[in-house]
């Protein structure tokens, strides 16, 4: 349970709630090429927060209707789509559905899901070349199992993955990480004494929430930024080179789980050459 | 009933050589298995650190499911009477009640079946598609069917749990899904723990929970667990598949194999509770008969007219009864299909 995080200032305890360095990655694991039916498919663990992707495509413009098939065959570019939902069972309380339409709290996590849906499907129409396949969409699909904060985070990483195993050529990997401020600790009276922090659990109160993903290039492309609360401008940048370094410990770990992925694919491939 | 997914690719002539080769005596499934054999499957349990129980299950085609199942402590209303929840100042919204609210007339097992509650959520269908509700209530059905299950959910006089199941059908529904959004739901429940209450708990008391996840006791226990004093052999009924062609039976049928079947039937099956049943013979909860796939393809009809050699003509008619017969009887005897799934199952928890 959440203790009280308001009085826990970095200069005195150096740790965090759950042991770690203000810029320490909470556990990161992944695996690709999940799910055989899928033709890309990944799940990745941050800590608690647990994401299933799958990724179909890049394929024929789907269902739609007669117009919204007119406009895929116009299309010079790809579409990419992303559905996020959020299960039931993912939280510490369950979610009520809106059974039967409109019920529940459902409008909260529409939006955020809506919000999730917009910036993945950005992301990658920017990262993916979609010039490549023309006429055609690429659906993203993130199931979200267990959610302890950097959902947003996650859902790109594991996008990032699932398209590689798809076959879906792209600029850079997509790698994000959430980066945030430790409350300023008022009781000291150092007034201005509030050090970012890297990847944020859910539910750690008074933490100032930032989030950056970087991309392209060396690691070094912001392609994505999103700020959930309001900052001071001259806390900005150091939270987004803390957010930039965590980054690029993400892509070093998501990089391994491909390459050993490769290794795999080909080590078969040999194996079936031999005999 | 549900509208089966994916129309199958194969020709008319590679329609007739299935068929053919399926009802020969032996007959030859088109991957060398057994009539009654189950392709392979991956299973894990305890994957979610929030729910009380979960599971995930593939299957060899490639579909996938996770169920997530959650527990909250509910106030019970007046146990035995006729309770409208509404006005005892519980702010849990009722949503499987639809107004009929039953209560048990026999005072031992007590609870109400609305105290579950199953949704099905699949991607790219409504909540309230056809397809989706059959299959939860579906689900449902069979979970509340033994009578037991809710009497389980009774914390005291006062108190209850309210079990959500949530099924997640995470890949495209490829065949039916019913067989594996069942046996995925089965291994959540049996990985469902609920926390144990402390000792010396009130018939009237609020609930105070021991804090210790180890201590927690499972929902279905064991039927080798001495934690409780009557070890209960009561599981989560599954729902199996059967096809049938010719005069032959198969199980786990491939999309292949459904596409030619005459007659397509779901059993649900549950191990007895009761004690005058022999042992070891399972009980049957429900039969739904399925349309094949072949009377809904515009190829029946065209095959139909044609009638010509080589090529498949679906059968008209029902199924006859002996086939029936023979259908559910490998299903719940002793011994029998239905035996060695739960036994397989049991072995991934």
């Amino acid at each position: 349970m959440p203790l009280d995080t308001s009085t826990y200032h970095l200069s005195h305890a150096l740790l965090r709630l759950d042991g770690r360095r203000w810029n320490e990655l909470r556990r990161l694991h992944a695996q690709i090429s999940t799910q055989a039916s899928a033709d890309g498919s990944s799940y990745l663990e941050m800590g608690n927060t647990k994401v299933i992707c799958t990724v179909s495509g890049p394929g024929e413009v789907r269902g739609g209707g007669g117009g919204g098939r007119k406009e895929g065959l116009e299309r010079e570019n790809a579409i990419v789509n992303a559905e996020v939902s959020i299960a039931g069972f993912s939280g510490v309380e369950r979610r009520k559905k809106g059974i039967g339409g409109g019920g529940g709290g459902g409008k909260g996590d529409r939006r955020t899901m809506e919000k999730i849906q917009n910036v993945i499907a950005a992301a990658f129409t920017d990262i993916v070349f979609t010039h490549l396949y023309p006429h055609s969409t690429i659906v993203i699909t993130v199931h979200i199992l267990s959610s302890d904060g950097s959902i947003l985070a996650a859902s790109l990483n594991a996008a990032t993955l699932a398209l590689i195993d798809a076959g879906v050529p792209m600029k850079d990997y997509v790698v994000a990480c959430t980066s945030g401020l430790t409350p300023p600790a008022a009781d000291i009276g150092e007034g201005d004494a509030s050090d970012p922090l890297l990847d944020l659990r859910g539910g750690g109160g008074g933490e100032l929430r930032f989030w950056g993903g970087g991309g392209g290039g060396g690691g070094e492309r912001v392609c994505v930024c999103v700020m959930e609360s309001r900052v001071r401008v001259e806390r900005v940048e150091g939270m987004l080179a803390v957010g930039v370094d965590g980054c690029k410990q993400v892509r070093e770990i998501l990089d391994g789980v491909v390459r050993a992925q490769g290794r795999r694919v080909v080590g078969s491939v040999v194996r079936q050459g031999g005999r | 009933m549900p509208p089966t997914p994916l129309p199958t690719l194969l020709s008319s002539s590679e329609l007739s050589y299935l068929h053919t080769s399926l009802s020969l005596s032996p007959p030859i499934r088109p991957d060398a298995r057994s009539p009654t054999s189950f392709r392979p499957l991956v299973a894990e349990t305890d994957l979610l650190p929030t729910a009380n129980g979960s599971a995930r299950l593939c299957f060899a085609d490639g579909t996938e499911a996770i169920v997530g199942v959650k527990a909250e402590v509910e106030r019970t209303g007046v146990v035995g009477k006729k309770v409208d929840l509404r006005d005892s100042g519980v702010e849990e919204d009722i949503e499987m009640g639809d107004g009929d609210d039953k209560t048990v007339g026999s005072g031992k097992v007590g609870g109400e079946d609305r105290w579950l509650e199953v949704t099905v959520d699949i991607p790219g269908q409504r909540d309230d598609d056809a397809m989706v509700v059959f299959l939860g209530q579906m689900i449902f059905e069979g979970l509340v069917a033994d009578g037991e299950f809710r009497g389980r959910l009774v914390v005291n006089e006062r108190w209850h749990w309210r079990v959500f199941v949530d099924i997640l059908l995470l890949s495209a529904p490829l065949t039916y899904p019913l067989p594996l959004l069942s046996l995925t739901t089965h291994l959540a429940l049996l990985s469902t723990h609920l926390p144990a209450p402390v000792a010396g708990l009130g018939k009237d008391d609020d609930p105070l929970f021991n804090d210790d996840w180890d201590a927690a006791f499972p929902l279905y226990p064991s039927a080798y667990s001495k934690s409780r004093a009557k070890a209960s052999i009561a599981r989560p009924p599954i729902t199996l598949l059967v096809i049938s062609v010719g005069d032959n039976i198969f199980f786990d049928p491939s999309h292949a194999e459904l596409a030619v079947a005459d007659a397509v039937i779901a059993v649900t099956i549950a191990s007895s509770t009761s004690e005058n049943r022999n042992d070891g013979e399972l009980s049957l909860l429900a039969i739904r008969t399925i349309d094949p796939p072949s009377r809904l393809s515009s190829l029946a009809a065209e095959v139909g007219q044609a009638g010509e050699d080589g090529a498949w003509k679906p059968k008209k008619g029902g199924m006859s009864r002996s086939v029936l017969r023979k259908m559910v009887g490998m299903c719940v005897e002793k011994g029998g299909v239905g035996q060695e799934v739960l036994g397989g199952l049991e072995g991934f928890t």
